[in-house]
């Protein structure tokens, strides 16, 4: 009896101590929270940290502002991160978690594609808003009302390299190397061979090898690429394999030019490259050096903040949540009941016009696909990305 | 480029790349044919010592340039693999400690899990540690071209290629010629009746793991003066794939797995020579089923029978 | 003071030693039942945001603050109801299984998995995330129990089950998006876009043809093994495994790398529900036939086996093909849950997953393979505020368990449906 007796105080006192000990939160009708849903673990834990880096930049600014203000109202923001592991089940629970636990207002990822287009199901299903900075597979916004993204489609990037390596070399052969296991460098990679054909006819394209997610010895398809005669090298790779593939290319007596992707757009593809690299161009979303603007005052702030140049990925993740921030105070007010609001920022997203980003200006498409423009980065002999020209669709 | 120079580019790619899947391969048949168990852990093993490699080496490139100490730069290659196979020695018998041990008498396939689970934390807590980026390893020696009958071949390629040819000869030495050498080759006949013999399992299979791990950071090193972005997952697929070599050579020989190693590495290159590139894991894996279909042991492994021990 | 725990903790588990499993369910019933009607103003009286969905384990981690609270919350709603009514409903129920253990088996197991179901169904009622993690764990313990039959039961390290999900995976999307959806991949639907009960009815047909496809597949890895013994079948499994996941990254008609996605909404809680029931029943009949006492026996000694007229070469291929069978649902009803399917799924990282289930569960235990599956996933949901730490507590977690229970934590143990089901004696009265 008595140690019943001991065991109802013990429950009793944690009651006490759970009622007291817990802050009330009547103001959580206040608080929006903004989901992030960003491969923290897996093969592209860069990525996440990126993300995560950037979506804090934002939080903090907003923090300064005292909140965020929305038809006179101020309301304090939230970030939920959530890890996806960078796979596709993982993401799928991840934005399941964020809407119905976390209860996001919006959602900005996952960032790559393959978790982008299952997440990208959820979120149009539950009436979210999702905005992916980085994902340029179709199917991500395709028929979902409430799917974005913050990036150029591949089937735009293609044609641009094309018509820009045409213009500049004057180059009729071209060769490509890809990973066939990724799906953005697949894609990319088949609108460039689409592109290039349609500008030199068929077969134009002399030598189309691939390879697999995680190797790191290109040394065999290399020398087919070499043994065909192309002009020029096509790499729409990551800075994971480019320092690899390029230093390969060049040990294996490889003089031509190189040319590559947006995804080469982190500073990390300069540092571990080296000199391979200099003199090669890319399409890019942005250019660090010698950015005028917002954009500097972003690279500036956060090569102070987290002592290295930003990527692609947070420029993009960066623009994102300001998307969503002018959506949410476009929205006019908010309701208070999420379902409502949810809808109410996603048709505020769909009807931004000319947002001027730090990646160029975005106006929205009918599919959620933004319009802007891509920029062709040279990498000097200093090793620096600077500006070279810009191309508008 | 004429066909002959084709051929010639295409075997010393192949050599190069064979060298990274027989010398990881070596780690794991050593501790299979040895103490028959599989390694799990080897391929992470294989990404920390190319880390510590990458740490070392950073660390006296630092005290050279900034003139606390002088040595021309292939000093510190050499220092660079010799420490890190010492320090990346005692990773593995941390491995064997914690992992393995304890599960001697225990399903084999459990010491597998754990080593499986080692693998992630290691993977894991590099990314903790060191954070996401990739670590670009120092260029030790400067990349030179040469032209061999037409076909191109680096300083590095050469230099990978040899170093590992001599670890391993180095190891078929010490296994052959010492009387730990012996030991190990007793243990691996039976692990029951040995250590009633005075052989202490205690001893052999912490040096089992020692030695395999030493190949493998030296493997790590080579590898990331070859191919120089290091990132936590480096040693998943790679490990995977020298655990196919290491078993395709057959129980009971270590050179086995070596070759078997450079066998994978040649068909992997040629495959991707020959046929679309997008077909090489399919045709190479296909290869090896074909080839255990008909050789049920692997190339130098004896019938036996090694049933899990439940 | 050691003795007079254990005393105490005998009191405890005779005070509740006498209650059937139609009794712990009835309490889970009430405790679901009341949270659903007062879960959010118990949360809401706690100072929380809003109810615990796992058991406040998340919370924890994220708001420290919260651990009496949730601690409060899991008593109240869970542990004290379930624990009151089991307790004081046991003689009742007791009869009333009592008069159930009368009645065909089938009878008695369809009413409590009826309540099974309903408790689950009203604990997910309250939250989508639930749902989702509760699809998954159904799926997953099909997954490992399925590779129980081969690595537990029969004793081979076979490594291929992330490909016969694959194969299962596609096959059945193929099915259901080839056939009945207009998609951008695979073109127009058709049969035409069926409504959602066609659906339902059509859905088992692409499920079971996905199956048989990873049994067909299990032959390539299950021929080779007539010859091979043990590690080499490893190597042949994961071959297998590598050659699937490359084959549908070429495959461009399904979508190659980009995956396929768009499946019809079919997977609903009780079709996986359903699958998994029928799942765990024809694994146990399996395993406790002769073909599975064969398995063992081939497990423990294939040439003494051979000797005692067991047909090892049948055995082994029956096992592989209805392992793989099994596995093919699982990723059928996997890809219909995440609606979208890519090679990359399956790859080495699932393959780690999987084995670690398997392992962690229990060898050759159809009940170690549910609490595997299902412990797994609800420890891997309920980590996730734990960021990069979490997959250094949970490889920590498994190594422990390893370490202390090498074969899993329930290993070899016999699945009795009656056992389990029937009236239970107070541990005094069984004296």
């Amino acid at each position: 009896m008595k140690r019943g007796f001991l065991a109802l105080t013990i429950v009793a006192a944690f009651l006490m101590v759970g009622w007291t000990m817990t802050t009330p939160t009547p103001a959580a009708a206040r608080t929006i929270v903004i989901g992030l849903n960003i491969p923290l673990t897996g093969d592209i834990p860069k990525v996440g940290e990126s993300s995560k880096n950037a979506a804090e930049m934002w939080l903090s600014d907003i923090k300064k502002a005292g909140g965020l203000k929305v038809g006179g109202k101020t309301y304090k923001v939230k970030l939920a991160i959530e890890d996806n592991e960078s796979q596709a089940s993982s993401a799928v629970s991840a934005a399941t978690k964020l809407i119905t636990e976390d209860e996001a207002l919006a959602i900005v990822g996952p960032q790559a594609s393959k978790q982008a287009v299952p997440a990208g199901e959820v979120c149009n299903n539950y009436k979210t808003p999702m905005i992916s900075p980085w994902s340029t597979n179709p199917a991500t916004t395709k028929d979902r009302p409430f799917v974005f993204r913050g990036c150029f489609l591949d089937s735009f990037q293609g044609p641009v390299i094309a018509n820009f390596v045409t213009q500049e070399y004057h180059f009729t052969k071209a060769a490509v190397l890809y990973d066939v296991a990724s799906d953005y460098p697949k894609g990319l990679a088949g609108y460039f061979k689409k592109a290039w054909e349609k500008l030199h006819g068929a077969g134009s394209v002399v030598a189309f090898e691939s390879f697999t997610t995680g190797d790191t010895d290109f040394s065999s398809q290399l020398t087919r690429i070499i043994k065909s005669d192309a002009q020029f090298l096509f790499l729409p790779q990551y800075y994971n394999e480019v320092p690899l593939i390029v230093q390969q290319a060049h040990a294996l007596g490889w003089k031509k030019p190189i040319v590559g992707s947006d995804s080469w757009g982190s500073p990390q593809t300069i540092k571990l490259c080296g000199k391979d690299c200099y003199g090669c161009f890319f399409v890019s979303h942005f250019v660090a050096k010698g950015a005028k603007g917002i954009t500097k005052a972003f690279c500036d702030r956060y090569q102070a903040k987290y002592g290295e140049e930003p990527d692609d990925v947070a420029a993009l993740t960066w623009d994102s949540l300001h998307i969503i921030q002018k959506a949410i105070e476009n929205c006019g007010k908010l309701t208070g009941n999420l379902k409502k609001d949810r809808v109410l920022v996603r048709n505020a997203m769909a009807k931004i016009k000319d947002f001027q980003g730090i990646t160029g200006k975005m106006t929205f498409t009918e599919e959620g696909d933004p319009i802007k423009c891509a920029v062709i980065v040279k990498i000097n002999d200093k090793g620096e990305y600077v500006f070279y020209k810009s191309v508008c669709p | 480029m004429s066909l002959m120079t084709f051929l010639l580019q295409n075997v010393l790619n192949a050599l190069q790349w064979g060298s990274f899947y027989a010398i990881i391969a070596l780690g794991y048949a050593m501790v299979y044919s040895i103490l028959m168990l599989f390694n799990f852990a080897h391929g992470d093993i294989f990404m920390a010592g190319s880390y510590i490699g990458f740490g070392i080496a950073t660390g006296l490139l630092y005290l050279v340039t900034s003139g606390i100490i002088a040595m021309p730069h292939w000093l510190i290659l050499v220092l660079t693999i010799i420490l890190s196979m010492f320090v990346t020695s005692f990773l593995g018998i941390l491995v064997e400690r914690i992992g393995y041990r304890p599960l001697r008498n225990a399903p084999r396939a459990s010491a597998a899990i754990t080593g499986l689970m080692i693998g992630i934390i290691l993977e894991t807590a590099n990314l903790a540690l060191l954070g996401a980026k990739r670590r670009g390893f120092p260029a030790l020696i400067t990349q030179k071209v040469y032209t061999i009958g037409g076909a191109f071949v680096t300083n590095r390629k050469i230099l990978v290629v040899v170093v590992s040819i001599g670890l391993m000869l180095l190891l078929d030495q010490f296994v052959r010629k010492t009387k730990w050498g012996m030991a190990m080759r007793a243990m691996s006949y039976d692990f029951v009746v040995v250590p009633l013999m005075g052989v202490s399992i205690d001893i052999i299979a912490p040096l089992t793991f020692a030695i395999g791990s030493a190949l493998a950071a030296a493997g790590g090193v080579l590898y990331g003066i070859s191919y120089p972005v290091l990132n936590p997952y480096m040693g998943i697929i790679i490990g995977w794939k020298a655990f196919v070599a290491a078993i395709l050579g057959g129980r009971g020989s270590i050179m086995g797995a070596a070759l078997a190693g450079f066998l994978l590495g040649f068909i992997e290159i040629f495959v991707a020579t020959v046929f679309p590139s997008t077909l090489r894991d399919l045709i190479a894996f296909s290869i090896v089923l074909v080839i255990l279909t008909f050789r049920p042991y692997g190339f130098f492994g004896k019938p036996y029978s090694a049933k899990l021990r439940l | 003071m050691k003795e007079r725990k254990n005393k105490r903790f005998s009191r405890i588990r005779e005070m509740f030693s006498g209650i059937p499993a139609l009794g712990w369910l009835v309490g889970a019933l009430v405790a679901v039942i009341i949270e659903y009607y007062f879960g959010n103003s118990l949360a809401d009286f706690l100072h929380m945001d809003r109810l615990p969905v796992l058991f406040g384990v998340v919370v924890i981690l994220k708001r420290p603050l919260d651990i009496p609270g949730a601690f409060v919350y899991v008593m109240l709603i869970y542990a004290i109801p379930i624990a009151v009514v089991a307790r004081l409903t046991s003689r009742l129920m007791n009869r009333i299984a009592g008069f159930f253990d009368r009645l065909p088996l089938w009878v008695s197991a369809i009413v409590h998995l009826i309540l099974l179901y309903y408790v689950l169904s009203v604990w997910t009622d309250l939250s989508d995330y639930r749902l989702l993690i509760l699809k998954l764990s159904l799926i997953a313990i099909m997954v490992t129990l399925s590779l129980n039959v081969i690595n537990g039961y029969m004793g081979e390290f076979s490594c291929s089950h992330p490909g016969f999900m694959a194969l299962g995976a596609y096959v059945s999307s193929i099915f259901s998006v080839g056939l009945f959806v207009n998609d951008r991949i695979l073109g127009h639907a058709l049969l035409g876009v069926v409504p959602a009960w066609v659906g339902q009815l059509v859905f088992p047909i692409g499920l079971l043809l996905g199956g048989a496809i990873a049994a067909i597949g299990a032959l390539i890895v299950a021929i080779p093994s007539f010859r091979t013994r043990g590690d080499y079948l490893a190597i042949i499994s994961l071959a297998f495994m590598f050659i699937v996941k490359s084959l549908f990254d070429n495959l461009g008609f399904l979508g190659g790398a980009r995956g396929l996605g768009s499946q019809p909404d079919w997977a609903t809680l009780p079709t996986i529900f359903i699958w998994a029931v029928l799942c765990i029943w024809t694994i146990n009949n399996f395993v406790e036939s002769t073909m599975g006492k064969a398995l063992n026996a081939v497990r423990d000694e294939e040439s003494a086996a051979e000797s005692m007229t067991v047909n090892t070469r049948k055995t082994k291929m029956i096992a592989f093909m209805f392992g793989a069978f099994w596995a093919g649902i699982a990723g059928g009803l996997f890809a219909h849950v995440l609606r979208y399917v890519n090679p990359g799924t399956f790859g080495l990282r699932k393959l780690a997953e999987v084995l670690a289930m398997v392992y962690f569960g229990g060898l050759n235990s159809v009940i170690g393979s549910i609490v595997g599956a299902v412990g797994f996933n609800l420890l891997s949901e309920m980590l996730r505020p734990l960021e990069i730490i979490k997959w250094i507590i949970i490889p920590t977690l498994l190594i422990l368990v390893m370490i202390f229970r090498p074969t899993g934590l329930i290993a070899f143990k016999h699945f009795d449906v009656r056992e389990i089901l029937k009236p239970k004696l107070k541990a005094k009265e069984r004296m």
